[in-house]
């Protein structure tokens, strides 16, 4: 508003009361500075305001020398910085303005904003007039904001979580620099269209991700929470942890806004799994054990009670011959007690050896050498063979337990075919959910599953009439299968045929 | 005599001898027929059932046994019983100490008279014959 004015030095002159009275009076605090090319700093007027503001005694007022007082107001480093703008003030510059600190008496430290208009004199000096306001209150608040920007700033690279803001109109969205890392993405903080984020959502995952943020955005859930894969930059799926709330929405409740984080979890998921997996391996161990004990108790019971209720004949028999034939069951006794334990010999051996090792086998050739192995037997039953193993495919197993499964299964096909068909016997490999699965169909007498479903693969349990059957077989197969991280399953129907699903794991 | 057509199922034929023997010494003047599994027990009263004779009186049931069980047998002599003349009496003789085995005997209570663990004991065989 000054500027509007005549300059003061006019208006001095022309000893014009009128515009002086009005202008000491003024509430601004108005001052006029000369600066001489020598460097000499003068305050040459200031109005009744300055003096109250700066707190300035009537001596101060009084002495020749206020520029000194001044000088001791002003923060040392802000004066010189003043001189300094000062000097640096050239002909075309017609505008001044410089920010300082004072410190007053009783306000205390205080920021001032001087704004002038210049002017340049004949005699190589600087005329400035102008008016100062004091800016603390807006200073603080430049240099809260700063403080908090910082340590938001700060708070965002030193977290693990990601931050998100969703502008719900524009469906763009602020990720920060930590929500890019996660996803190998370059680390900076960017403006995205939501859709590029949501494309690397595992397709999988995409329902419950969009039902979640759907019932958040309609007001039915207090805040969004969603565990979600997200593909990264280098192709992997990482599980990411996505939360957020509406933090504004619009007169008829509709969002505007969404802000949120990411948390990478990844981790815990794995581990998670690993647990998981533990638990799985514990479980399956102590049915086995559970399993065993029943195996151990019932099979040797049934023996020793014969042994027992032999010995308890032999004593009261007198007739010779009896004695003879009883001890010819003792004998078949002794020796099925003697099969028995090394059957469960057999069985302590897979199971302890959980651990064996395995090597990357080609099913095809192993499947070729089975086959060699029964071709009498193929051959004088006039079994017909289909194959379809690719000739690359390998598995992480056990050789002779390999050997073995793939032998029994086929023995197993052969001896149960049905009496009025030609045997046929197909060996697949397919994909099941990710796990390879072998299947082994036939066209036999098939095995009634609802009745014998149960006991299939039980030790010495048997289901045709048939005088080879021994009923440890598929047993042993399970068990084999099993100790190597696969499981086996079986379809059949009775007078179709069965069909032997091997589900192999690949992890070695 | 209480019973005179006896039917032991078991597919142990060291146990045949053993019933037989036993009964012998004794003197328990019966002659038992001898099945080696469910199946064919269940079909050796079915076969006595259409030429119009007699269910027998008592059976000694096993129950691990290929091809049908004790527990099969007793499904499938659930399902004939009502066409039967008279009651069938039924011992479990098994070698099964098995709670889960001794628990689902309860299940069958109208069919099993009792559950005898293996080794049979000519006392065991005397409770039998003289109940």
């Amino acid at each position: 508003m000054i500027n509007n004015f005549s300059p003061i030095r006019e208006i001095n002159q022309r000893d014009n009361y009128f515009f002086k009275k009005m202008i000491s009076n003024l509430p601004d605090l108005v001052f006029q500075l000369s600066y001489s090319s020598s460097g000499i700093l003068t305050f040459t007027f200031f109005n009744k305001a300055v003096i109250n503001y700066f707190e300035l005694t009537k001596e101060q007022v009084r002495n020749f020398n206020i520029t000194t007082v001044f000088r001791e107001k002003i923060h040392p480093d802000d004066f010189d910085a003043m001189l300094i703008s000062l000097q640096k003030l050239n002909q075309n510059q017609s505008n001044w303005s410089f920010e300082f600190r004072a410190i007053l008496p009783s306000k205390g430290l205080r920021w001032f904003k001087a704004v002038a208009n210049v002017e340049h004199s004949d005699f190589d000096t600087i005329l400035m007039t102008g008016r100062m306001s004091d800016i603390t209150v807006e200073k603080q608040l430049e240099v809260d904001l700063k403080v908090s920007e910082q340590r938001f700033q700060f708070a965002m690279e030193a977290s693990i979580k990601g931050v998100w803001d969703l502008n719900l109109k524009t469906n763009k969205v602020f990720y920060s620099s930590q929500s890019m890392k996660m996803l190998e993405l370059e680390e900076n903080d960017v403006v995205d269209f939501h859709q590029k984020w949501d494309d690397r959502i595992h397709p999988d995952d995409i329902n419950d991700y969009q039902k979640e943020f759907e019932l958040h955005i309609n007001n039915q859930t207090p805040y969004y929470e969603n565990v979600k894969r997200m593909l990264t930059k280098s192709g992997k799926y990482k599980w990411i942890l996505s939360r957020g709330k509406v933090i504004e929405r619009d007169l008829n409740g509709n969002p505007l806004r969404i802000i949120g984080t990411h948390t990478d979890i990844t981790q815990q998921k794995e581990e998670e799994k690993a647990l998981k997996k533990t638990l799985e391996i514990i479980n399956e161990q102590n049915s086995r054990l559970l399993n065993f004990a029943h195996i151990v108790s019932h099979n040797l019971n049934s023996h020793t009670s014969n042994f027992k209720m032999l010995l308890d004949l032999v004593e009261e028999e007198n007739d010779q011959n009896s004695i003879a034939e009883i001890f010819q069951y003792l004998r078949t006794s002794s020796n099925a007690l003697h099969q028995t334990i090394e059957h469960l010999k057999e069985l302590v051996d897979i199971n302890n050896n959980m651990s064996l090792k395995k090597e990357k086998l080609n099913l095809d050739s192993y499947l070729n050498k089975v086959l060699a192995i029964l071709g009498e037997e193929i051959n004088s039953n006039k079994v017909k063979i289909y194959k379809k193993i690719p000739k690359d495919y390998s598995i992480p197993f056990n050789p002779s337990y390999l050997e073995s499964i793939l032998l029994n299964f086929t023995t197993n096909a052969i001896k149960y075919s049905h009496p009025d068909r030609i045997p046929e016997i197909y060996y697949d490999l397919e994909k099941e959910n990710d796990k390879f699965v072998l299947k082994i169909k036939d066209n036999g007498l098939g095995i009634d599953l609802d009745r014998h479903g149960e006991k299939l693969f039980g030790m010495y349990k048997t289901f045709h009439n048939n005088p080879d059957a021994r009923g440890i077989g598929l047993f042993i197969t399970k068990n084999q299968i099993e100790s190597m991280g696969g499981k086996v399953e079986v379809e059949s129907k009775k007078n179709i045929g069965t069909t032997f699903k091997i589900f192999f794991n690949n992890e070695i | 005599m209480k019973f005179n057509d006896v039917f032991v199922v078991d597919d142990d034929k060291i146990f045949h001898f053993i019933i037989k023997k036993l009964l012998v010494h004794n003197n328990i003047n019966v002659t038992p027929k001898f099945f080696e599994n469910g199946l064919q027990a269940i079909e050796g009263i079915k076969t006595k059932l259409n030429k119009g004779e007699n269910p027998p009186d008592l059976i000694l049931l096993d129950i691990n046994m290929p091809i049908l069980d004790g527990w099969q047998f007793l499904e499938e002599f659930k399902a004939i019983k009502d066409k039967l003349s008279k009651e069938i009496i039924i011992y479990i003789v098994s070698s099964s100490d098995d709670s889960t085995d001794k628990n689902k005997a309860k299940n069958y209570q109208s069919e099993v008279k009792n559950y005898y663990l293996k080794p049979m004991t000519a006392d065991d065989l005397k409770e039998i014959f003289s109940n």
